[in-house]
C-alpha cells in the first residue's frame, strides 16, 4: 500500500461485499470439531464486519478491549478458554458461563462463526512464532555492520530510502520480518518502485516513486531530493517494479538475521 | 449554437451606470463574466419535439446523454484542438453532502440542473454558478443503498423536472421554483430497492429504473404520466412463472434475482424502441442456487415506446456469477458495415466484450475484447460467450479478469459521427471471487460471496480506449495512473473530455488520443463531463470530488 500521495481512492474497494447473517437457519453438523474452512481475506473482512457489528460493544472495535469496554482483549494470540480454532469456534457460539460473555447461540449459523474466529487469528501477529534472537544485538546490527540506516529511519535515526520502521512491528509478523531481510522483491509496495526518467542531453535520474498519477510523477532522488516530472514533457520514463533493498542472505548470518528479526519485531507503537 | 453578439465587460458597466450613479458609486461594476445574457427571460419549455432534436440545438444539454441516442456527442466547436490549451476556471458549485457526486448537469437556456447527495437538486445560472432555487429531498435514516448515496441527474419535459430518489420515488419538480409537484413510490425501500438514475423522457411519459441487485430485488421498468405521476406500464426484467423464460431460473431463484435498471438508456424515435440495460443477476456471487441463463439479467431490452412490451432482447452474460451488470448507457449510432448503412447500437460491457449490435432487431453483428478478460475464448456467431471452464467463484476465491467493477462500468461512453470512434473509459484489473452461502432476508444485502484485489491497484492498466464500432479494433488509447471512474464526452471541436479517480480533468485529440489540456482538480471523480453554452460562450462542466467546475475560453474571441 502507498504510505505518501494517492489517498483518494482506496485499492482494495470493491462493489459489494458479503454480509454474511447472523442468526440464519441453524446448520446441523460436527463443524465444531473441524478444521476452519474459511480462512481467506475475504472472510477477514466480513469476520470484521460481524465483530464491529456484534462483539465491538465489549470488546471494542478493533478487539483490543479498552477503558469502555468491559469484554478483553483478543488480540494477544492468546485465549483463557480456548486453545484451538475450535475452541474459540466454541466460545464465540456458546459463550463463556456465568459471564457477559453470552455467545451467540446455537442458532448462529457456522460461517459466521468460523468466520469471526478468522478475524480473531488474523489480529495475532504474534502468529509467526516469537523472536528467537537477541533485540539488543539487533538494534547493534542494525546501525552498525547491517548499515540498515543508510536507507531505513527508526525513531529519526537514519535515512529516507526505506519505510519508517520505528513501528515496524505493528505491521509485520516475525516469518515477514525474517522474509524481508532475504527476499525483498516479494511483494514490494508502489511506493517503493523506483521511477527511472531520462531527459535532455542524455540525463538520467533515478528515484522511489513517492506519487504517480496520469499526468506527473514524484520521486526521492538518492540524495533524498524531491523532484517532480510531468509525463508528456521532455523526458521520458520507466517504472521498475523492484526493491532497491539488497538481500542479505549471503552478506549476514543466519543469527544475524535473526538478532535483526527480533530487534525490528520489538519496534512498537506505545500501547 | 445561437449566433448572439458578446457584450463587452464595458458594455455591461454601462449598463449598470444606466441603472443609476448612486449604486455604481457605492459598488463599483465587477464585469469578470462577460455575458449577454443579463436579465433576459431565460428558460422556455422543453417539449417533446425540442428533446427528439436535442442535438439541434447544442448549446443545451436537455437530458442525461445529451441526446436520445445517448451519443453523448454536442456539436458545439468553439472549444477545439487549436485554443483548449487555453480553458479556464469559470465558476465552481459546492455540493454541501460529502458522497459520491455522480451527477450529470442538464442545461437549458442558461440555467442548470445539478443534483446533488443524496437526492437533493439545486437550479443555477449556467454563466457564474449561483443558485435559483433548490429541492431537498427528506429521506429516511434506514436506506438500503450498496454503493454510496448518490444521484446521476434529473431529466426535463416542458417545464417539469423528473428525479430518481434513494428512497425509491420518483418525484416531479417545478424547474421554475424548485416545488415539489407530485411524488410516487416505485417501490418499498425497505425490501432493498433504491432510485440513483436520471429518468427518460419517452413522449410523454417518464421511463426510469431500479437499483438494488445486491439485494435480492425483482428488478423492472417503470413509465409514469409525466403529468399525473400514474403508473402507465411496468415490465419486469425477470419474466414471471407464466413466461417460458421464467425457467432460465432455477425454482424460486426468479422471485430474487435482481437484474435491476440503474442507469438511464435510450430512444429511437423512429422505431419507437425503448433500449435499457439491465443489471447483475442475484445473489452475485453464488450463482448455484439459480442455475439457468437468469434471463433478462445483464441484457439489454428494447421495449415498445408506448406499451413496454419487449421487441427483443440479447444477453451478454448468461448466468453471470461476477457481477458484471449490462449497465452501460446503450449508444445509438447508424454506421456502415460492409457497405451497408446498419442501425447499430455500441456497447462495451462490464464482462470486457464489446458488442455491435442491430438495434432494430438485436441481432449480434460483431464483438471483440476491449479490455483484459480470462473468463471466455470469445463470442460465438450469435455473441453468447464460450465460457472457460473453473472461472467461477469458489470457497477459495478464483482469480478472474475483469474485476467485479469490470472492465468498464457505468461510466458513459461517447461517440463522435466525426470521427466514427466509441470512446470508453476501460480498465484491465482482476480480482479473487469467492463465493458463500447466503439466506435471502428482504431488506438485508444478499450477494453470496465477495471479492478481492490481489494487488494494489498500481498493478493495474486502465485507459480510455476509442473503439472502431465496424470491427471492434481499438484505434488508440489514452492511458491513465492508476485508474478512472468518469464517463467520457465528445464534441465537435474533435475533443474528448474525461476525467480519473486522482482528480485530473483532461481533454484528448477525438482522433489520436494526444492530450490536449488537463487540470488538477483534486478529488476523486465518479461523474461525466457535460457541455454547454450561454450567450454564446461554451463551457465544459466537470464534477470532481463534491465540487462543480465549469471551464471556457477566456472572453475574448
Ligand atoms: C456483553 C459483552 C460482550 C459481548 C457482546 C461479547 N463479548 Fe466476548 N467476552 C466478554 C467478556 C466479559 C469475556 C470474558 C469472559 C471471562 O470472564 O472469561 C469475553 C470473552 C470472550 C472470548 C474468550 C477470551 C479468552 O481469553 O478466552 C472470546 C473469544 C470472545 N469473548 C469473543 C467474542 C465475540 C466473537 C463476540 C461477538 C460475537 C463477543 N465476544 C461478544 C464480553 C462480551
Ligand atoms: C538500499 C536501501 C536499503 C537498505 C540498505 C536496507 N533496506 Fe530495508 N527496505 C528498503 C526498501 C526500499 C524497502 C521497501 C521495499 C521492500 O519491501 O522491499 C525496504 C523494506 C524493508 C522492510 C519491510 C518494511 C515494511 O514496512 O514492510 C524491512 C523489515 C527492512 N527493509 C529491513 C531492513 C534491514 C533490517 C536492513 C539492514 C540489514 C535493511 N532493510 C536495509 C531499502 C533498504
Amino acid at each position: 500500500m502507498p504510505t505518501t500521495g494517492n489517498n483518494v481512492f482506496t485499492p482494495w474497494a470493491t462493489v459489494a461485499l458479503l454480509t454474511a447473517l447472523l442468526g440464519a437457519a441453524p446448520t446441523l453438523s460436527s463443524a465444531q470439531d473441524a478444521e476452519n474452512p474459511y480462512t481467506s481475506r475475504i472472510d477477514v473482512r466480513t469476520g470484521r464486519r460481524l465483530f464491529q457489528a456484534q462483539c465491538s460493544t465489549c470488546h471494542g472495535l478493533n478487539a483490543a478491549g479498552g477503558n469502555e469496554s468491559t469484554g478483553p482483549d483478543l488480540t494477544t494470540g492468546r485465549f483463557r478458554h480456548a486453545d484451538s480454532d475450535a475452541g474459540l469456534f466454541r466460545v464465540i457460539r456458546d459463550g463463556v458461563r456465568s459471564t457477559s460473555m453470552l455467545g451467540l447461540g446455537a442458532d448462529a449459523d457456522d460461517q459466521s462463526v468460523w468466520q469471526l474466529v478468522t478475524y480473531l487469528r488474523s489480529l495475532d501477529v504474534t502468529a509467526g512464532g516469537t523472536p528467537t534472537g537477541s533485540a539488543a544485538a539487533g538494534r547493534q546490527l542494525f546501525a552498525g555492520k547491517g548499515a540498515c540506516t543508510s536507507c531505513h529511519m527508526v525513531h529519526g535515526q537514519g535515512k529516507r530510502l526505506g519505510p519508517d520502521l520505528s513501528q515496524v512491528g505493528d505491521r509485520r509478523a516475525l516469518g515477514d520480518l525474517q522474509t524481508d531481510l532475504v527476499q525483498p522483491d516479494t511483494e514490494v509496495s508502489p511506493r517503493w518502485w523506483t521511477m527511472k526518467a531520462s531527459g535532455p542531453g542524455g540525463q538520467i535520474v533515478e528515484g522511489l516513486r513517492m506519487d504517480e498519477d496520469t499526468f506527473t510523477f514524484r520521486i526521492m532522488d538518492s540524495d533524498e531530493q524531491l523532484r517532480a516530472f510531468s509525463k508528456y514533457g521532455d523526458w521520458t520514463y520507466e517504472r521498475l517494479q523492484r526493491s532497491t533493498m539488497p538481500s542479505y542472505a549471503e552478506t549476514l548470518t543466519e543469527d544475524e538475521r535473526n538478532d535483526l528479526a527480533a530487534y525490528l519485531f520489538s519496534l512498537r507503537s506505545e500501547p | 449554437m445561437t449566433p448572439t453578439t458578446m457584450v463587452s465587460p464595458v458594455a455591461v458597466a454601462l449598463t449598470v451606470l444606466g441603472l443609476g450613479l448612486g449604486l455604481a458609486a457605492i459598488a463599483p461594476p465587477v464585469a469578470a463574466q462577460p455575458r449577454s445574457v443579463d436579465g433576459a427571460a431565460v428558460f422556455s419549455p422543453v417539449t417533446w419535439e425540442r428533446l427528439v432534436n436535442a442535438a439541434d440545438e447544442p448549446h443545451n444539454w436537455l437530458m442525461y446523454n445529451g441526446t436520445l441516442d445517448s451519443q453523448r456527442f454536442s456539436r458545439l466547436d468553439q472549444i477545439d484542438t487549436s485554443n483548449v490549451g487555453q480553458l479556464e476556471l469559470k465558476w465552481a458549485h459546492h455540493i454541501p453532502q460529502l458522497d459520491r457526486a455522480e451527477t450529470t448537469p442538464l442545461v437549458v437556456d442558461g440555467v442548470m440542473f445539478i443534483t446533488e447527495s443524496p437526492s437533493n437538486v439545486v437550479a443555477v445560472d449556467a454563466v457564474t454558478g449561483r443558485p435559483f432555487w433548490r429541492y431537498d429531498h427528506p429521506l429516511p435514516d434506514d436506506l438500503r443503498v450498496c454503493c454510496g448515496r448518490n444521484n446521476r441527474g434529473v431529466s426535463i419535459l416542458g417545464e417539469m423536472l423528473y428525479m430518481s430518489t434513494l428512497d425509491a420515488h420518483v418525484v416531479a419538480i417545478d424547474g421554475r421554483s424548485g416545488s415539489l409537484v407530485w411524488s410516487r413510490q416505485v417501490a418499498d425501500y425497505r425490501s432493498g430497492y433504491s432510485k440513483t438514475a436520471a429518468p427518460l423522457i419517452v413522449k410523454d411519459q417518464v421511463v426510469t429504473g431500479i437499483a438494488g441487485g445486491e439485494y435480492g430485488i425483482r428488478g423492472f421498468l417503470d413509465s409514469y404520466d409525466a403529468k399525473t405521476g400514474e403508473r402507465l406500464w411496468r415490465t419486469h426484467t425477470i419474466p414471471g412463472p407464466d413466461h417460458p423464460d421464467n425457467r432460465s431460473w432455477a425454482g424460486d431463484s426468479w422471485r430474487t434475482g435482481g437484474s435491476p435498471t440503474w442507469i438511464t438508456g435510450s430512444y429511437d424515435p423512429e422505431l419507437n424502441l425503448v433500449y435499457w440495460g439491465t443489471g447483475n443477476p442475484g445473489p452475485d456471487w453464488n450463482g448455484d442456487v439459480r442455475q439457468g441463463d437468469n434471463l433478462y439479467a445483464d441484457s439489454v431490452l428494447a421495449l415498445d415506446g408506448d406499451t413496454g412490451e419487449m421487441s427483443w432482447y440479447f444477453q451478454f452474460t448468461p448466468h453471470d456469477v461476477h457481477d458484471w451488470d449490462a449497465i452501460q448507457v446503450p449508444v445509438l449510432a447508424d454506421i456502415e458495415l460492409d457497405g451497408e448503412t446498419r442501425k447499430a447500437m455500441l456497447w462495451a460491457n462490464r464482462n470486457g466484450f464489446y458488442y455491435t449490435l442491430d438495434r432494430e432487431t438485436g441481432e449480434f453483428l460483431l464483438g471483440k475484447p476491449f479490455a483484459k478478460q480470462t473468463w471466455a475464448e470469445g463470442l460465438d456467431e450469435n455473441g453468447r460467450p464460450i465460457r472457460r471452464p473453473d472461472t467461477s467463484p469458489s470457497q477459495e476465491g478464483t482469480l478472474v479478469s475483469p474485476m467485479a467493477g469490470g472492465a468498464t462500468n457505468w461510466w458513459s461512453p461517447a461517440f463522435s459521427p466525426r470521427t466514427g470512434l466509441m470512446y470508453v473509459n476501460a480498465f484491465d484489473g482482476e480480482a479473487l471471487f469467492f463465493s458463500r452461502e447466503q439466506e435471502y432476508n428482504e431488506g438485508d444485502n444478499f450477494t453470496g460471496g465477495g471479492t478481492e484485489t490481489p494487488l494494489p491497484i498500481e498493478h493495474y492498466h486502465s485507459a480510455i480506449r476509442a473503439i472502431d464500432p465496424t470491427t471492434g479494433d481499438i484505434t488508440w488509447e489514452f492511458p491513465i495512473t492508476p485508474r478512472s471512474r468518469a464517463g467520457v464526452l465528445a464534441t465537435a471541436g474533435d475533443l474528448v473530455f474525461s476525467a480519473s479517480v486522482d482528480g485530473y480533468f483532461y481533454a484528448l485529440d477525438a482522433g489520436t488520443g494526444a492530450p490536449l489540456w488537463h487540470i488538477s482538480l483534486g478529488g476523486p471523480v465518479h461523474a461525466q463531463p457535460m457541455t454547454y453554452a450561454v450567450g454564446g460562450q461554451q463551457f465544459v462542466s466537470m464534477t470532481v470530488g463534491n465540487t462543480l467546475y465549469t471551464f471556457g475560453l477566456d472572453g475574448e474571441r
